[in-house]
């Protein structure tokens, strides 16, 4: 049993610096905007990141309030280069919705 | 569209222009949805890129697109509803509302100065000379002679006598210096000129005065600036042996002399110089005519040449001067000119060339003269066949650079309108001989 209260308690004790490893870049996808009507907004993130701690990272990084996260991991392909086999890294994505009324701006540069 | 004229003086124009934002915005938007229909954007299938991102990632370029376009628009119907012609491409600024995104109206100015008003003189008036020359059969005869004596030959000198100045002598030769042989200085047959040039200075003299069968050893400097520069400045011996001396013939002016230069008869030789003499006759008669009309034109030309388009036809000209001086080719009655004056000599040529050019300018565009088709292509054609085997690539430039064809067409243009000018006006036709009509007046314009 993984203790839920121990990851969000470590989660609230994470540095800035690590809340900026975190988020990697946003998701600027056609799906994406489209769940920016439900006030959603897409990120990749770090493929180590949890739920708690991708969702402090948001509130603090963005200033602004989380309802929830929804990740997933999207498996790298298998390629191949000159014929030897090769791997493309995991992407974890997190879809974070946010209170009503907020928005981030992922245009402007982080603070 | 909101215009407000703020200067109007001798020929300039200023005008301050407010487009109402609206118009700018919406056209903005078309353009972004146009360039949002062909865009490859990664994370979306091409055509649904939304609006949002389109304006974020390319709202800046498609601002300067769209202004551009606004205000060349907007300079065009101020233009057309003014009724003004400018004599050169209108100077823009943009005063505010330019920046992008900004909801503010756009306001430039417009500078330019308008093509003066000009009044054709009346070209019934005018009178002119037209030189004309007659293809005398002395010039065909001096032609002739000219040819007969590229063609001429030698003939063996029987009589035993000393080679004598005119004669060809036919030599075997050894060439020493310092008593060696030297490479390329021998040579066996070589018919030498007595008296005449290309070879060493004191070779063909000292051969001079021998007969057939003598043999001889001759020194002679090579010259200083010699082309072999081992041998340049060096003293060298020849050993000469005369084989035979040869004596020149006039090749006579008869039927065979233009059979051996691919004709029938003599007679088509004749017509063929006549005609190419009476051709070149034309040529100076037609540039003569040109240049008197051209002159009387100027002088009947009463309207102000716009400064701008005097002062480019002046840059032109002036950067060409400076280039010759600079190469030490200035004409002669150029060079003792100093700076000023030379200046405003060729200022006052350059008002002249902007005058002409306005004047058969607008008298082409008053009498519907244009440049056809045909008559490009055949400048075309013309200009393609100085380029033997490369025709094709020449008519590819043509098509596809539309300055270089204009470049073919001024002068076609010119033309045409001299000739129209020419019919209108009273022209006299007076003889005279061929020297003065080839004394060109001087400085061309």
């Amino acid at each position: 049993m993984t203790n839920i209260l121990a990851i969000r308690k470590k989660a609230e004790r994470m540095s800035r610096e690590a809340m900026y490893d975190i988020i990697r870049s946003p998701l600027i996808t056609e799906k994406a905007t489209a769940l920016s009507e439900k006030n959603q907004v897409g990120f990749k993130v770090a493929i180590s990141a949890t739920k708690p701690e991708i969702k402090v990272a948001v509130e603090t990084l963005f200033g602004v309030k989380v309802l929830g996260v929804n990740t997933l991991i999207q498996k790298g392909k298998a390629k191949r280069f000159k014929g030897r086999p090769g791997q493309r890294s995991d992407v974890k994505k997190a879809f974070v919705q946010l209170a009503e009324g907020q928005s981030i701006d992922l245009t402007a540069k982080l603070v | 569209m909101q215009v407000t004229e703020t200067l109007s003086e001798g020929l300039k124009r200023g005008f301050t222009v407010t487009v109402p934002a609206a118009g700018i915005e919406s056209k903005r938007t078309a353009r972004l949805k146009e360039v949002g229909q062909s865009m490859k954007l990664p994370g979306f299938r091409p055509g649904k890129v939304p609006m949002s991102i389109l304006q974020q990632r390319f709202g800046e370029s498609v601002q300067g697109e769209v202004l551009e376009q606004v205000v060349s628009e907007a300079t065009r119907t101020l233009l057309d509803e003014r009724g003004l012609r400018p004599a050169m491409q209108p100077k823009v600024d943009v005063v505010s509302g330019d920046a992008p995104g900004s909801t503010d109206d756009l306001k430039f100015t417009v500078e330019f100065e308008v093509l003066p008003e000009i009044t054709i003189p009346d070209l019934s008036t005018l009178s002119l000379e037209r030189l004309k020359s007659e293809v005398n059969a002395e010039t065909v005869d001096k032609a002739l002679k000219e040819i007969a004596g590229r063609q001429r030959e030698f003939e063996k000198v029987e009589e035993d006598r000393p080679a004598a100045s005119g004669d060809v002598v036919s030599v075997d030769f050894v060439g020493k210096v310092d008593g060696v042989a030297f490479d390329g200085g021998s040579a066996d047959d070589v018919n030498v000129e007595i008296g005449g040039a290309g070879f060493i200075p004191g070779f063909a003299e000292q051969i001079e005065g021998m007969k057939a069968g003598d043999e001889k050893v001759i020194t002679v400097t090579f010259p200083a600036d010699y082309g072999a520069e081992h041998l340049a400045g060096k003293e060298a011996t020849f050993d000469i042996k005369v084989r035979e001396l040869k004596r020149p013939i006039e090749a006579k002016i008869d039927d065979d002399l233009a059979k051996k230069l691919g004709f029938e008869g003599l007679e088509q030789v004749r017509d063929l110089i006549s005609k190419q003499v009476g051709q070149e006759y034309e040529q100076l008669s037609r540039l003569r005519l040109k240049r008197e009309l051209l002159d009387k034109l100027a002088e009947k030309t009463d309207f102000q040449a716009p400064p701008a388009m005097v002062d480019a036809e002046f840059d032109q000209i002036w950067s060409r001067i400076e280039e010759d001086r600079k190469a030490g080719r200035l004409d002669e009655e150029d060079k003792d000119k100093d700076e000023d004056t030379l200046r405003a000599d060729y200022r006052k040529i350059a008002e002249r060339r902007v005058k002409l050019g306005l004047l058969l300018a607008e008298i082409g565009r008053v009498n519907n003269i244009t440049v056809t088709p045909d008559e490009m292509m055949q400048a075309v054609r013309a200009e393609a066949s100085r380029y033997p085997g490369q025709e094709q690539a020449v008519f590819e430039f043509f098509s596809k650079n539309p300055q270089a064809a204009d470049g073919l067409r001024g002068p076609i243009f010119e033309n045409k309108v001299i000739d129209y000018i020419v019919e209108l006006a009273k022209v006299e036709d007076k003889v005279v001989t061929p020297e003065e009509l080839a004394e060109m007046p001087e400085a061309d314009v």
